[in-house]
């Protein structure tokens, strides 16, 4: 006959070898090894001051014949501390879940139960699937002054343990972050940042229930961030940016009228825009087509022509398209 | 309802919801100010429980989505008619307690008790738009308090102004509902989608 034996660490453990009398000759084995004598008395086996190491399928033979009189699977474990319970509604109106684990493990498996209560009525929490220490209520009542009292009981073979949390509906609405956050530079603007985001798929309404963003930003150099609270919309323009430098850039959401803020959103870098530095080839470019033949005349692709900036150097001479077809057409005349 | 289905009809309606939206913000954010001054002030614990209160409308609601766009109207408005009389009785009940001494407290709830009937006013107008007109006030007020002791009395004014700042929140809800466009005023929005 087997069957599991549950003990919380520390305890002694007396194991009896089925229906065999005391002085019976046996031999007990842990896992397949021979247990010392110094472990029995008589033919039960004790084991003092347990600890988790001595978990382990216990088996108990006849002296002569060997036949297996007694087996039990030996789980050392303890008994549950109370459990840490949260609840939040990533998803309202539709409904909130519970999650909870517990603060130390028991060595051994738990089970849990939980029970929501509003008011006088109980109410359905629907476990997940994954993970599996969770799961959901859907809300009856919106706009309800009544609180929600969850209680969660986790039991074990050892012992049981629980614990209660009482909140209102708007207490634990927090959504989820932003997602998709997007930070672009913007073009000719060196201290500017282009800021956007979407609404978490989580929240399942943001028409109905609209969300405000928080969002705040730092150069990677700087430790101090700035803050900028949003009404509404999903895209912001930062217009303050330190040219040239790196960005840090975040974003969190809150219903528009009840909850707490959600987590940051996963940080985004963006660098403004700057100025693309002059190229010295260009500059080349620009003298050998000014000494270059009349009749063979092409300006080269990357300079601009009656551009200033384009002009650097002594010696260039910025030659317009209209002066340059006239001199193309003499050169053409003149071969 | 030819005229409440007219495009100004509409933009007139999308207006009234928009101010009514920030009139509700407005008035949840004093109403949980005054909440607080009146937990202090009457020597409450703000974290007592009270027992759903008679004659105070509840904003619970079941099936909130399933709402027609004039049932939300109504309801609220039945609700901020009797949060004015609410109110007025406890102006009334601190100034007998207090004799004519203008407290923070009195001031306090004169400022809410003058934007919950801007808020029944402005519903009023919305019901018109819906050609439906406004229903008459109902007669019976209040339940008179004299048989309530003092402390009963303060619990009742929590639990007046703890429905109240539920009623700002779902408001504000109601009138975003009610701005979004739709067939007719009388039908009923997309319920919220099923998990």
């Amino acid at each position: 006959e087997s069957h599991i034996q549950y003990e919380r660490v520390g305890a002694d453990v007396t194991m009896k070898c089925g229906s065999m009398d005391w002085d019976a000759a046996v031999t007990w084995t842990a896992n397949g090894t021979d247990i010392d004598e110094s472990h029995l008395n008589g033919s039960y086996l004790i084991l003092k001051n347990v600890d988790l190491t001595q978990s382990g399928q216990y088996s108990c033979y006849e002296g002569s014949s060997w036949h297996l009189k007694y087996q039990t699977y030996l789980r050392v474990g303890l008994p549950p501390k109370e459990p840490v319970l949260m609840c939040r509604s990533n998803s309202y109106p539709k409904g909130f879940y519970c999650s909870w684990h517990l603060p130390t493990p028991t060595y051994i498996p738990n089970s849990f139960n939980i029970s929501v209560i509003h008011g006088t009525r109980e109410m359905v929490c629907e476990k997940d699937t994954f993970p599996k220490n969770r799961c959901h209520i859907r809300y009856l009542q919106l706009f309800s002054t009544v609180k929600y009292k969850v209680t969660l009981t986790v039991t074990n073979a050892l012992g049981k343990n629980f614990t209660t949390l009482t909140f209102d509906e708007f207490a634990i609405v927090k959504p989820d972050p932003p997602e998709s956050v997007v930070a672009k530079p913007v073009p000719n603007n060196p201290r500017r940042l282009e800021v956007s985001w979407q609404n978490p798929s989580s929240w399942p309404d943001p028409e109905s229930f609209p969300l405000k963003f928080f969002l705040r930003y730092r150069p990677l150099i700087l430790d101090q961030w700035q803050h900028v609270e949003l009404s509404d919309g999903t895209s912001h323009t930062i217009t303050d940016a330190y040219a040239g430098k790196e960005y840090i850039i975040q974003v969190a959401a809150k219903d528009n009228d009840i909850g707490t803020w959600s987590d940051w959103s996963v940080a985004v870098h963006a660098t403004p825009w700057t100025e693309e530095p002059k190229h010295l080839t260009t500059e080349a470019q620009v003298t050998e087509t000014t000494s270059a033949s009349t009749s063979s005349f092409m300006p080269p692709p990357t300079t601009k022509i009656c551009d200033k900036g384009a002009v650097v150097g002594s010696g260039a001479v910025a030659v317009c398209w209209t002066a340059g077809l006239v001199l193309a057409a003499y050169g053409v005349l003149f071969i | 309802m030819a005229a409440a289905d007219s495009p100004s009809a509409a933009l007139r309606r999308r207006d009234l919801c928009s101010r009514g939206i920030r009139l509700a913000g407005k008035m949840r954010s004093d109403v949980v100010d005054l909440l607080d001054t009146y937990v202090e002030r009457q020597g409450l614990d703000a974290s007592a429980s009270v027992a759903a209160v008679e004659g105070v409308p509840a904003a619970a609601a079941e099936r909130w989505d399933e709402q027609t766009g004039t049932q939300r109207l109504l309801e609220n408005l039945a609700a901020y008619r009797a949060f004015r009389t609410l109110l007025a009785q406890m102006l009334e009940e601190q100034r007998e307690q207090l004799g004519d001494a203008d407290t923070a407290l009195g001031r306090a709830l004169a400022a809410v008790l003058l934007q919950v009937s801007a808020f029944a006013y402005h519903l009023e107008e919305l019901l018109r738009l819906e050609s439906r007109g406004p229903p008459s006030e109902e007669g019976a007020g209040p339940p008179p308090l004299s048989h309530l002791t003092l402390f009963e009395k303060k619990l009742r004014g929590l639990g007046v102004l703890r429905e109240l700042a539920q009623w700002a929140v779902r408001s504000a809800r109601d009138l975003r509902q009610l701005s979004k466009p739709s067939p007719g005023s009388s039908s009923a929005p997309s319920p919220a989608q099923s998990p």
